[in-house]
């Protein structure tokens, strides 16, 4: 069993985790409250499983893989409940702007943009990009092939440039 | 390392820009960047979509996270988020309901007349309202004061930290309580100044720190309280915010900050050591 001081810093890394995840989830889910929901089921499953973690590497990572499990799961069951199959989101070929992402409102202008982008590549760039994770961590934390991430990054790379030009153009 | 050759340029540029390609592909990249405009003009493109995209991931650090999720993770299994938000967190000031009551007493005093509706009045705002004792009102008034400073750009402090020692003999002249200005950048905290506060007709000090997101923390102090004596951290959340408190010497004190702050409560004992 895991000492109890070691326990409480786990948990204290966890909440310090805790603006880094709900990002995270944000990419994942797109809206804020569904991204609230699970946060707080990754978090009860994190504790549940701390004994699991070894230390080693990044805390984030094996959160993150496990927040990501959580919610192809969660796509999975709502895609049974509404009658669309169990299609797992990120082993879909093509890209698609989802509705929900569409109609969510956000107060700040940016989050919106970074929020209606194609399923998939918020994720990617937030890991790579913003977090510093490399390609190899990435595949593993999403559960995709590394060409997959590669493609991703480069199109959301792209997507946020052109999204960066509209921006200044309006502005002007 | 990746081999990305065959694929789009922008995937393999991409690649490039992260460092994640072996040496003799970097080579062919380099050398094509130097004669191919197209491929320059694809390269900043993907440069600056990611610095855009830099820029608004940062944000999403700004919001606040779920506060009873904080709680639970920090004070372990057993704790319910719902009895905890009810127990501690967020509960109206005694001001806030002692206003109706004065609106009523003064209604009366209209209606009724000068000496009968000045006693109505007076014993009405005097009464005590039902569950202050729970309520912690000056823990409350100090969140309040903290989200509101805390927003300020330009006037986030009275005295800024410049002043050095004068902030020391303002302070403590002003609040009846001698301390000395914690240094807190061991915990990445920047001292920016200080305010002076009135909660509940009391002075209070407010020393002021911003870490290195721009996240701001504070220290309060007020000479005594209605609180019973001890010099055990107490922590609790007002919405974003936690606060740590204490008594020591017969001072009340409490550090603010975001909620998320995992170290609030080592700063706090920190703070009790150094202040």
């Amino acid at each position: 069993m895991r000492p109890a001081a070691e326990t409480k810093d786990f948990r204290r890394d966890l909440v310090s985790l805790l603006p880094k995840l709900r990002r995270f989830a944000m990419t994942l889910t797109r809206n804020a409250n569904d991204a609230d929901d699970l946060v707080q089921e990754a978090c009860e499953r994190a504790i549940a499983r701390s004994h699991l973690w070894n230390g080693e590497g990044r805390l984030e990572s094996w959160v993150y893989a496990m927040t990501r499990n959580l919610w192809v799961d969660e796509v999975r069951k709502r895609k049974v409940r509404t009658g669309g199959g169990a299609v797992d989101i990120f082993d879909q070929s093509e890209l698609r702007v989802e509705a929900v992402a569409e109609k969510a409102v956000y107060a700040n202008q940016l989050q919106k943009m970074i929020l209606s982008m194609p399923e998939g590549l918020a994720s990617v760039f937030l890991l790579i990009n913003v977090e510093g994770h490399s390609y190899r961590e990435t595949a593993d934390i999403l559960g995709v092939p590394i060409g997959t991430v590669m493609s991703r990054l480069s199109t959301a790379r792209l997507r946020l440039a052109a999204m960066l030009s509209e921006n200044t153009e309006r502005r002007a | 390392m990746q081999q990305t050759t065959g694929q789009a340029l922008e995937v393999r540029l991409s690649a490039y820009i992260d460092g994640e390609l072996g040496d003799a592909e970097r080579a062919e990249l380099d050398a094509l960047l130097a004669r191919d405009e197209d491929a320059k003009v694809m390269l900043e493109k993907l440069k600056a979509g990611s610095a855009f995209g830099n820029k608004a991931f940062e944000d999403f650090l700004h919001d606040p996270v779920p506060l009873a999720l904080v709680r639970q993770i920090k004070q372990g299994p057993g704790i319910s988020p719902r009895a905890e938000r009810v127990a501690t967190a967020n509960l109206p000031a005694p001001t806030i309901r002692v206003w109706p009551r004065v609106t009523a007493a003064a209604v009366a005093l209209l209606l009724l007349g000068g000496a009968v509706g000045f006693i109505v009045g007076s014993t009405q705002y005097v009464a005590e309202p039902e569950g202050s004792a729970s309520t912690r009102p000056w823990i409350d008034e100090i969140a309040e004061y903290h989200r509101i400073y805390s927003r300020q750009k330009e006037h986030l402090v009275e005295a800024p930290a410049s002043d050095g020692p004068k902030i020391e003999t303002w302070l403590a002249s002003s609040v009846g309580i001698g301390f000395k200005t914690p240094d807190l950048a061991s915990k990445g905290l920047n001292f920016e100044g200080a305010r002076l506060l009135v909660v509940d007709g009391k002075p209070v000090g407010q020393l002021v720190y911003r870490d290195r997101e721009g996240d701001i923390f504070a220290i309060c102090f007020l000479k005594g309280s209605e609180e019973p004596q001890t010099d055990q951290f107490r922590e609790d959340i007002r919405d974003n915010l936690g606060l740590v408190s204490w008594q020591k010497d017969g001072a009340s004190l409490v550090v603010v900050g975001p909620s998320s702050h995992a170290g609030l409560r080592d700063l706090a004992e920190t703070v009790a050591a150094s202040i």
